[in-house]
């Protein structure tokens, strides 16, 4: 059994790969980018809430926030990891950003990265109080289990399989944001404000997709770390987004 | 980061005509560090001709056998298995990094499970150790291992595999594929290809009562058995894989010096390589780091957090020099190899040469 086949082919044709030593140039140069973004999103997530446990307006409410909090961070901790057996420094990474900065809420920054922060555009925006807070974790609760479940397919087995575990965790938080959004949507009041937050979330978590027909994505799916196009991926998403407004009289 | 400690060797088995199994000591202080679970590797290091070679070998011992033991099969052109194969001697000391690896899943004492493993020549080392230890731990497990090797005399670790046999024998099953020996029964010849695997799963291997399946060995094989298991309704997160990568790089190609007096411009003609298209532009000495003139030069140059800690956007100088700002991802080895972090690189030579493919 010597028969061998160059690696490039072999992950085209679905192959997974198990060790740093395994990866070649490209393949290691844009593992460890999706890495970096995931962490850095992930970071810049669990900062954002933390501001926003103290406007929580109930017990149940905090220990949400809170949850989300500190388990997003630890999702960014463990693949960090993965990072640090490729040479990242993992303990200079993981306070080499501001991760709670955010732009002005007006600010129209598309789907771009800021510099060497990785974070999805849409974590550069900022939250506006509780209700905000809670609708954004809606509809982008949503978006991270689509992209989580395209991410569990990544060809390189230990990130596959850190992702395969973190999905309930991201899921359940997805849950507690429309456990939150069914308490304020009891009120007119607090409707109208949801849907106003919606109206400013939605197009902003929809660009976290990015581009439809992207040359990038022909170039990831032949290393075996994209499978799905973002074009599919967003409109599973709206479609998701579409049934749970409407199950909440939100649409 | 993690680092190397000193292994003594106290044994080297001549397993086969290319391949040993080399059982090493941890000193008394690194015993806990090389605690290893069934199914990791140890990274060696050594130098040679004063460069120094990092090789993974997996470990072939079980949990409860009270050794470190590595299998090492010797690679046509590898420096560091040919030196094992021939040099290496008891009383020898080699520097190892502490076990690393996924390559199993977590022990259950209490269940009964089905094992299914697929190794192919030296990747049956890796699948020793599980088979070793599950059989041991999960004393109502079973495990079916499927063997593919060339020739009956390529077979590693042969004797320790029929020892298993027998003591276990009926939670543990082992069927070996030889590819160019005739065996009394027609399926048993051949390579362990997609067909192969249709036949076994036919008659010979209930795949439906699988709880987890392991695959090691070379590329071909491991998308074939995998493939051959997805078609039979094994899910992707009950296979594990261990990819030997099969391309040993050889030597790091040595950098260029470059000519004396060549280093008085304020600009830097550079010649940069990626994914095979190799680009020339000039971009100034100070004031914009090599991975920006990459990107401006409309290089789909890689990077993440161009702060120096992540190592995405890693390539190699290949002539010419440059200084890093900082670096806090790359060793000193793989510096001293001409690797350079191009986020933090600045050129002090007139004319440099880089690579982001090697």
């Amino acid at each position: 059994m010597s028969d061998t086949m160059p690696i490039e082919e072999y992950l085209a044709e679905g192959g997974v790969l198990t060790s740093p030593d395994n990866a070649p140039p490209r393949y290691r140069a844009e593992l460890l980018r999706l890495m970096a973004s995931f962490v850095d999103s992930e970071l810049a997530g669990s900062a954002g809430f933390a501001d926003i446990i103290n406007d929580a307006p109930g017990i149940s409410e905090r220990i949400a926030a809170a949850r989300i909090v500190m388990e997003k961070a630890d999702h960014a901790r463990q693949v960090l990891k993965v990072m640090g057996t490729f040479g990242a420094d993992t303990a200079r990474y993981a306070v080499h950003h501001p991760w709670s900065d955010r732009l002005a809420r007006d600010a129209d920054i598309g789907a771009e990265r800021r510099g060497g922060d990785m974070r999805l555009s849409v974590l550069h925006y900022p939250l506006h109080g509780w209700t905000d807070a809670v609708v954004m974790n809606v509809l982008m609760g949503k978006a991270v289990v689509i992209q989580l479940k395209e991410l569990a397919q990544v060809s390189y087995q230990p990130l596959a399989g850190i992702f395969r575990a973190i999905l309930p965790r991201e899921a359940h938080h997805a849950e507690l944001g429309v456990e939150g959004l069914k308490r304020i949507v009891v009120t007119e009041e607090g409707r109208g404000a949801a849907r106003e937050a919606t109206a400013y979330w939605h197009p902003r978590v929809a660009a976290s997709f990015g581009r439809s027909g992207s040359l990038r994505f022909e170039m990831l799916a032949r290393l075996g770390l994209r499978h799905t196009p973002n074009e599919a991926l967003l409109s599973e998403w709206r479609a998701a987004v579409d049934a749970e407004l409407s199950a909440l009289n939100m649409n | 980061m993690p680092r190397f400690h000193p292994l003594q060797v106290t044994e080297v088995r001549r397993e086969t005509r290319d391949a040993v199994a080399v059982t090493l000591q941890p000193s008394k202080d690194d015993r806990a560090a090389f605690a290893f679970t069934q199914g990791q590797y140890l990274t060696f290091r050594r130098m040679f001709d004063g460069e120094e070679l990092r090789r993974s070998y997996s470990i072939c011992a079980g949990l409860d056998e009270g050794v470190l033991r590595v299998g090492i099969k010797r690679v046509d052109g590898g420096c560091f298995s040919t030196w094992a194969n021939e040099e290496l001697r008891p009383g020898d000391t080699l520097e190892a990094m502490p076990p690393m690896g996924a390559f199993f899943t977590p022990l259950e004492p209490e269940k009964a499970k089905h094992y299914l493993g697929f190794a192919g020549g030296s990747g049956i080392t890796p699948v020793l150790s599980l088979i070793k230890t599950t059989l041991a731990r999960e004393n109502k497990s079973q495990f079916t291992l499927v063997y593919a090797n060339r020739h009956v005399s390529s077979i590693m670790f042969r004797e320790e595999l029929e020892d298993l046999k027998s003591l276990y024998l009926r939670r543990f099953s082992m069927l070996h594929i030889l590819e160019s020996e005739a065996q009394e029964i027609d399926l048993f010849t051949g390579r362990l290809d997609a067909e192969k695997c249709a036949a076994l799963f036919r008659g010979w291997i209930d795949v439906k009562s699988a709880d987890a399946a392991f695959i090691c060995g070379p590329e071909p094989m491991m998308l074939a058995v995998a493939a051959a298991l997805r078609e039979h309704g094994v899910r992707d997160d009950q296979i594990k894989f261990e990819l030997f990568a099969s391309s040993q790089p050889g030597r790091a190609r040595r950098k260029v010096p470059s000519a004396e007096h060549s280093d008085r411009h304020a600009t830097c003609e550079a010649t940069v390589t990626l994914d095979g298209v190799t680009r020339s532009f000039t971009f100034p000495k100070h004031g914009q780091s090599l991975l920006e003139a990459a990107i401006e030069n409309r290089m789909d140059a890689p990077f993440a957090c161009k702060a120096g800690v992540c190592s995405t956007c890693r390539a190699k100088v290949l002539e010419g020099e440059v200084e890093m700002e900082a670096n806090h991802a790359l060793e000193d080895y793989e510096v001293r190899q001409g690797y350079v972090l191009t986020c933090q690189s600045h050129p002090l030579s007139d004319r440099i040469a880089v690579s982001y493919d090697e």
